[in-house]
């Protein structure tokens, strides 16, 4: 029974993704169960096009800036939360926890434009703010690995532990915090560029013609060919799943690597 | 370096609980081992002098110095984490070392000292394995040496061998006092369990409500326990009570004991306490301190048995140890009676 509804959902997962694989290589498809013919000739346009070509910067620049701020912001949100909460309960700890369900990307999106379509604060369009607004949607997510992971190891009884040898508080962050939170950070960082990567609802409302990130510009693709669509969409699914490869490639390594296994 | 607490008091925010009062002088070198109850305060005691938990009143005062407004890196205490706590990304020995590195010791410097650790403790071929992959002994060991590496004023042991089987827990109880003396450390050893209290302490300070009961040596606490908790907390003991009916006689309602009463008046009620090892099965005719009576409930424990002597007339069983179970009397030599005050 298990194993029959695991196989069906297998095959709702997947049968899309295959479909797409077969559509990006055949030559025409309208109106039968299978493409005929068998040709590159989609991707080629696909890079070819300087739209597209444009977009694929773009959408990695977005991830590759939302990646280094929330580095640079989640740390230091994550370990003040996880102290806090001890000091003072978790409401805060909870709020960032449900902001990713509280808060869908449409809303951010349109709170954004009423805001920054100001004559005040006139940035709409502009990449700064596609950036901004991709890092904020992503870091609750990055904060929470975080947090799981700080709770998970008990740092803070390393950190007290490393207090009575004389370490200073700074000392401890950067020689004890730092190190052990390695893992979750870089995996939480894999998410974050995936995440961004595939996101369409904030881009599409935050863009310029300028600026629009792939998945934005993949919708065009579907008022055109039905291979060039799937190719576009293979593009993107392979800059999505190489992330999340990357990401358990770098757990595995990790573990292996803390349990003395060759690597 | 003596550690001396001074009427130290600590409340929880928001709670009931903490330290009351609580005055304990560690002389330099003495290990004194903290006993208590769960919710005693006993940990909390160790926070305040690690620095860890602040905001007491009282005094704390190491080696002469007041350790109220000092964070807890200047203290230059170490301490054993019942968790042992030790830093998952280092191996064993940058873990020893990790104390002496912050202090800002060169590289060359820091590693002689933590081999040197290393070899107290037995471990000398651990030196580059992670502490992950180390047993809870050996975790244990390694957790010692680092607090001792860096020469501290004062060692804080928090139920060091709690984590630990039973197998190995006695070994290192003497590993660890063996290498106290031999560093000469003034020790502060936190623990519920009263074997390790006993065997390892100069003297055994006895905590229950934030208060401390009694601070004595070992000896001292078992045989002459400052009141029923103690008593009751240190060692399996019949707890009854009584009232002294003449000089040198309590009436316990079932029988007319003799014990030395003291300076205490007739009338007065008292609590009498025997240890199970003291209670003497099928005694000559004319002992003194002879009950009559039936066995009941008798537990095997290997070197010795472990019974309950019902005396006629008693409404509690007397708890007896010894090789060979009591028939039908016990009895319970005067001077090993010990009365406890109200």
């Amino acid at each position: 029974m298990v194993r029959g509804v695991s196989l069906v959902y297998t095959a709702y997962l997947l049968l899309p993704i295959a479909l797409l694989l077969i559509g990006s290589v055949g030559q025409s498809w309208t109106n039968s169960l299978m493409p005929s013919g068998l040709t590159a000739r989609w991707y080629m346009d696909i890079w070819q096009d300087p739209s597209f070509r444009k977009a694929f910067v773009s959408s990695l620049l977005v991830a590759l800036s939302a990646c280094v701020i929330n580095a640079l912001l989640a740390v230091p949100l994550a370990y003040s939360l996880y102290h806090g909460a001890q000091n003072n309960g978790s409401a805060a700890a909870r709020l960032v926890s449900a902001m990713p369900v509280a808060v869908p990307a449409v809303t951010l999106g349109f709170g954004y434009m009423i805001v920054f379509n100001s004559d005040a604060l006139p940035w709409l369009g502009s990449m700064p703010l596609l950036i901004a607004a991709h890092a904020m949607l992503t870091l609750p997510y990055l904060t929470l690995a975080l947090l799981a992971d700080l709770r998970h190891q008990q740092l803070d009884k390393l950190e007290a532990a490393a207090a009575t040898l004389g370490a200073t508080p700074r000392q401890q962050f950067i020689g004890i915090v730092l190190p052990n939170l390695r893992q979750s950070l870089i995996s939480g960082l894999v998410m974050v560029a995936a995440i961004s990567v595939g996101e369409f609802n904030l881009s599409n409302l935050l863009t310029s013609f300028q600026n629009r990130t792939y998945p934005v510009v993949l919708l065009q693709a579907f008022y055109g060919a039905t291979g060039f669509a799937c190719a576009a969409t293979v593009v993107l699914l392979l800059l999505a799943s190489t992330s999340a490869f990357l990401s358990s490639a770098l757990l595995l390594h990790n573990k292996r690597e803390k349990l003395g296994l060759p690597v | 370096m003596s550690l001396v607490l001074s009427e130290v008091s600590y409340r929880y925010p928001g709670t009931t609980q903490g330290l009351r009062g609580v005055s304990i002088d560690v002389k330099s070198g003495e290990l004194v081992a903290v006993m208590g109850p769960s919710g005693s305060g006993k940990s909390t005691l160790l926070k305040l002098v690690s620095g860890l938990t602040t905001g007491h009143t009282g005094r704390i005062i190491l080696g002469g110095v007041d350790l109220a407004h000092k964070p807890v890196h200047q203290r230059n205490i170490g301490m054993v984490f019942q968790s042992y706590a030790l830093f998952p990304h280092l191996t064993v020995l940058q873990n020893i070392g990790y104390g002496l590195k912050v202090r800002g010791l060169a590289t060359r410097e820091w590693q002689r000292k933590a081999h040197a650790l290393l070899d107290t403790v037995d471990m000398a071929e651990f030196a580059d394995r992670p502490v992950t992959q180390l047993s809870g002994g050996q975790q244990q060991r390694v957790a010692l040496a680092r607090a001792l590496a860096i020469d501290p004023k004062a060692l804080l042991l928090d139920e060091p061998l709690a984590a630990l089987d039973a197998t190995i827990r006695g070994h290192l109880r003497d590993q660890i006092r063996q290498i106290q003396r031999r560093f000469k450390a003034t020790t502060l050893l936190v623990t519920h369990d009263q074997e390790e209290a006993l065997t390892m302490a100069d003297r055994v300070a006895v905590l229950k409500d934030g208060m401390l009961l009694q601070l004595a040596t070992p000896k001292d606490i078992y045989n002459k326990p400052a009141c029923k908790a103690v008593a009751e907390f240190v060692g399996l003991s019949t707890v009854l009570p009584a009232t002294v009916v003449a000089q040198d006689r309590i009436d316990t309602g079932f029988a007319v004991l003799t014990t030395p009463t003291g300076t205490r008046s007739v009338g007065t009620s008292v609590f009498a306490l025997i240890r199970p090892e003291h209670v003497e099965a099928d005694p000559p005719l004319g002992t003194p301190n002879t009950m009559q009576g039936t066995t009941g409930t008798q537990r095997y424990l290997g070197a010795s048995l472990r019974y309950d002597f019902h005396a006629e007339g008693a409404s509690q069983p007397l708890t007896a140890q010894a090789r060979a179970v009591a028939v039908k009397a016990v009895a319970v030599a005067p001077d090993h009676v010990c009365l406890l005050d109200f």
